[in-house]
């Protein structure tokens, strides 16, 4: 059976997607599913040191699209999963250099060795947004409690629907619970009202994030990371299992205590 | 800090001035109707309606208001006179 395709979109940039790319699919490869992910931010890579696989780099995306490599020499086995790997971007090369055409191909193919393939979108909605979701059948969009990042998760996914990619769900990032308590961001229930979307799962504003960044080594490693725990979970419900959205402001046990206070 | 602004902006949680800002905005960007859209569709309602009834035309108003499962045109009009023969 062919594997899943993920893309992991925002519109807007600098929201989470390469973090969540990286942390679903260490997750996933944990589970002992055959993960590959691919950056194809062209020009503007970042997959690679968020996995800490920055010095192992020989060829990108582009060389094997454009027929200078064989898939499997551009693609990086992680440090410490052997059934995970990533393909880098092209670092000095521009995103209309592939063709929606050419992802599509490759995607499937490699759909047909791996269990799950991610790619890791670029911000903004031209040539590298369409490419990134070419090959996609289930999209994840990435946002943020605040007002641009959820414009622009609202018109990606008019164009995924329009693109025809079925399987969408929402990730809210960086949720600040002591704001949202105080009423200064905007709650997870009432992004999901204005989007409209299934929830994937919320992950806390985190300086764990930051230190993971730093060290190159993906949040979902440490165990008693809370935000690692989120992109657990989230990996979880992506593979079909039913787990529930945990209790501090969203999910059955928020809603329960405020139906009990007020 | 926070309490500065609070008291320039007035008081009122700005989560949920977020939460109305962006129905309204979200709203309008899914339809694609362009603020010059909505003033000239409200012009053009003003000249119908003007065949029928003399309207106070300044108080003419027109919006989209997003409902449960649908989308609703509101719009509310002053009339000042109905003729009784269509002009
Ligand atoms: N939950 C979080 N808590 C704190 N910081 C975070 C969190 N999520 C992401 N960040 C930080 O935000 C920055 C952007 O994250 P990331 O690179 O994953 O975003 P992106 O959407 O891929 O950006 P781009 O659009 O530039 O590709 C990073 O510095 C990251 O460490
Ligand atoms: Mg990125």
């Amino acid at each position: 059976m062919a594997g899943k395709i993920v893309v992991v979109t925002s519109g807007k940039g600098g929201v989470g997607k390469t973090t969540t790319v990286a942390n679903l699919g260490t997750t996933l490869a944990k589970k002992k599913y055959n993960v590959v992910l691919i950056d194809t931010d062209i020009g503007l890579r970042n997959l690679d040191v968020v996995m800490g696989l920055e010095n192992r780099i020989v060829y990108n995306l582009v060389d094997i699209i454009e027929g200078k490599c064989r898939k499997e020499q551009a693609m990086i086995r992680d440090r410490k999963l052997s059934n995970l790997c990533m393909i880098p971007a092209a670092q000095t090369r521009e995103k209309n250099c592939i063709t929606e055409e050419q992802m599509k191909e490759l995607c499937s193919n490699l759909a047909a060795e791996f269990d799950y393939v991610f790619i890791d979108c670029p911000a903004g909605i031209e040539q590298g947004f369409k490419n990134a979701i070419a090959g996609a059948d289930t999209a994840v969009v990435v946002t943020t409690p605040e007002v641009s990042a959820i414009r622009d998760a609202d018109r990606v996914i008019g164009l995924l629907e329009a693109a025809m990619v079925r399987q969408i769900s929402l990730i809210i990032n960086r949720l600040n619970a002591k704001m949202v308590k105080r009423g200064d961001m905007m709650s997870t229930e009432d992004i999901i009202s204005l989007l409209s979307v299934p929830l994937l799962g919320v992950v806390p504003e985190s300086e764990e994030v930051v230190v993971s960044t730093n060290r190159g080594v993906p949040l979902v490693h440490d165990r008693s990371s809370k935000a690692g725990a989120a992109f657990r979970s989230m990996a979880a419900r992506l593979d079909g299992e039913t787990i529930p959205l945990d209790g501090n402001s969203q999910g059955i046990f928020g809603r329960m205590k405020r139906l009990i206070w007020n | 800090m926070l309490g500065i602004l609070r008291r320039i902006w007035g008081d009122g949680a700005s989560g949920q001035v977020a939460r109305k800002r962006m129905q309204f905005v979200l709203m309008h960007d899914r339809i694609d109707i362009t603020p010059e859209m909505m003033e000239a569709l409200k012009n053009d309602m003003i000249k119908v309606l003007s065949r029928y009834m003399e309207v106070e035309c300044g108080s003419v108003k027109v919006d989209l208001e997003q409902g449960k499962d649908f989308m609703a045109l509101i719009s509310n009009v002053q009339v000042k006179r109905v003729y009784r023969h269509s002009t």
